[in-house]
């Protein structure tokens, strides 16, 4: 039976909302948690996501009919940790205070489940254009769901967005946001709303 | 052995290809980008040491000088000489790291010409808790080491923050990140004294 080629505005729309990578899938966790502190962090580490994830499909698309079954973890590992090695040297090179802000998160997008599973599930299976359009939705959804947290985590610590001052001046900011119990009580809060919205009960 | 040898090329030749070429692409990448990467770490000293002792003009007198941090472990730092407008000696400026809450924190540390007074600090790098620990960029820690004695540092909990002594008031709710800046402090400023009398008298 042949198999029926996935729609270009499905497969886009998957990874905005059906099979969102943080709210459906819960991977990338821990840049998720990590970066979301203020919206600029959690954009940086987006376009870093979109980036290598745009680049790991086409290589891992171009090179599936190549690929040895027993290998191709280690070859998805091998194109990641490249485009991933660039995208740190990109912000030390030309944004170093994100880059530092960052710290270890940048190189650590090289085991992000994200990339991987995108490689497994979408790349290694589909050709060139397939593979963008899955790159680039992913991307963009992993990318609004950090802002989104990121924005909610600067507003409450700070009464900021952006560095720019948007709250009254009687608001007293909740450092509690900064630290990981904000990540965690934000996220749990965000992901509780999904499930209520799409109904989901178990 | 021919017959395996050509089994195994036959199983890694994408492997060994890739290797190379996504180890040339990093290696172009970094040749391109690291003296700017460079420059940044340059620049970024230059505005910290810059903020300590203000327009002055720095020259790095001494290279890799070791600091014995204890427990048997040993740091490399370089001293920077100012200069003042007028051309006396401002003061001189050097790293110091030590152990933070959360991982290891970076700092400038200025001292006056006569190596008896401090001029004050500025964090290179630190990762300590949003909110609590990262406060020792703040004012409020910062001030009191300004024109401190270059002696032996204590940290009190309880104390007058303007007094400026040998005293120095841990900031609430980060006693570890405190401590840790003036362990910093303790461990380099009789070493670094030793060692800059020692070129001062060549």
């Amino acid at each position: 039976m042949e198999n029926k080629a996935p729609s270009i505005s499905k497969v886009f729309a998957a990874g905005l909302w059906q099979e969102n990578p943080v709210l459906r899938l819960l991977l990338g966790m821990c840049p998720t948690l990590a970066v979301t502190t203020a919206v600029k962090p959690a954009l940086t580490m987006g376009l870093s996501v979109i980036f290598v994830l745009f680049c790991s499909n086409i290589v891992v698309s171009l090179m599936r009919n190549l690929l040895k079954p027993h290998l191709r973890i280690l070859m998805f590992t091998l194109a990641i940790a490249t485009f991933v090695t660039i995208a740190d040297l990109f912000l030390r090179a030309f944004q170093p205070e994100m880059s530092a802000v960052l710290g270890p998160y940048v190189p650590l997008i090289i085991v992000n489940c994200i990339i991987i599973c995108r490689a497994e599930a979408c790349a290694s299976k589909n050709g060139l254009f397939i593979s963008i359009i899955d790159a680039i939705g992913m991307g963009i959804g992993f990318t609004v769901v950090l802002c989104i947290l990121g924005g909610i985590r600067e507003l409450l610590a700070t009464g900021m967005i952006f560095e720019i001052k948007v709250m009254p001046s009687f608001f007293v900011p909740w450092a509690a946001m900064r630290m990981p119990v904000g990540a965690f009580i934000t996220l749990g809060l965000i992901l509780g709303l999904v499930n209520f919205v799409t109904g989901k009960k178990t | 052995m021919l017959k395996a040898i050509k089994h195994y090329i036959e199983q890694s030749w994408l492997l060994i290809v890739s290797s190379f070429a996504f180890g040339l692409l990093i290696a172009i990448t970094n040749a391109a980008w690291q003296p700017r990467i460079e420059q940044n770490k340059i620049n970024k000293l230059n505005n910290l040491m810059n903020e300590l002792i203000p327009n002055a003009k720095y020259e790095c007198i001494m290279t890799d000088v070791q600091v014995d941090l204890g427990k048997g472990k040993i740091a490399k730092s370089n001293v920077y000489k100012a200069t003042a407008p007028d051309g006396n000696s401002a003061g001189f400026c050097f790293g110091a790291q030590g152990a933070g809450f959360a991982d290891k924190i970076e700092l400038v540390i200025a001292v006056d010409a006569a190596l008896e007074k401090i001029k004050g600090y500025s964090v290179l790098s630190s990762n300590e808790t949003p909110g609590f620990g990262d406060r020792i960029v703040g004012d409020y820690f910062r001030h009191q080491f300004i024109n401190a004695p270059m002696t032996n540092l204590s940290l009190t909990k309880k104390g007058d923050d303007k007094i400026i002594d040998n005293n120095i008031v841990a900031i609430s709710g980060a006693t570890v990140s405190s401590t840790a800046v003036v362990n910093i402090f303790n461990n380099y400023l009789d070493q670094m004294k030793k060692k800059i009398n020692e070129k001062k008298a060549e």
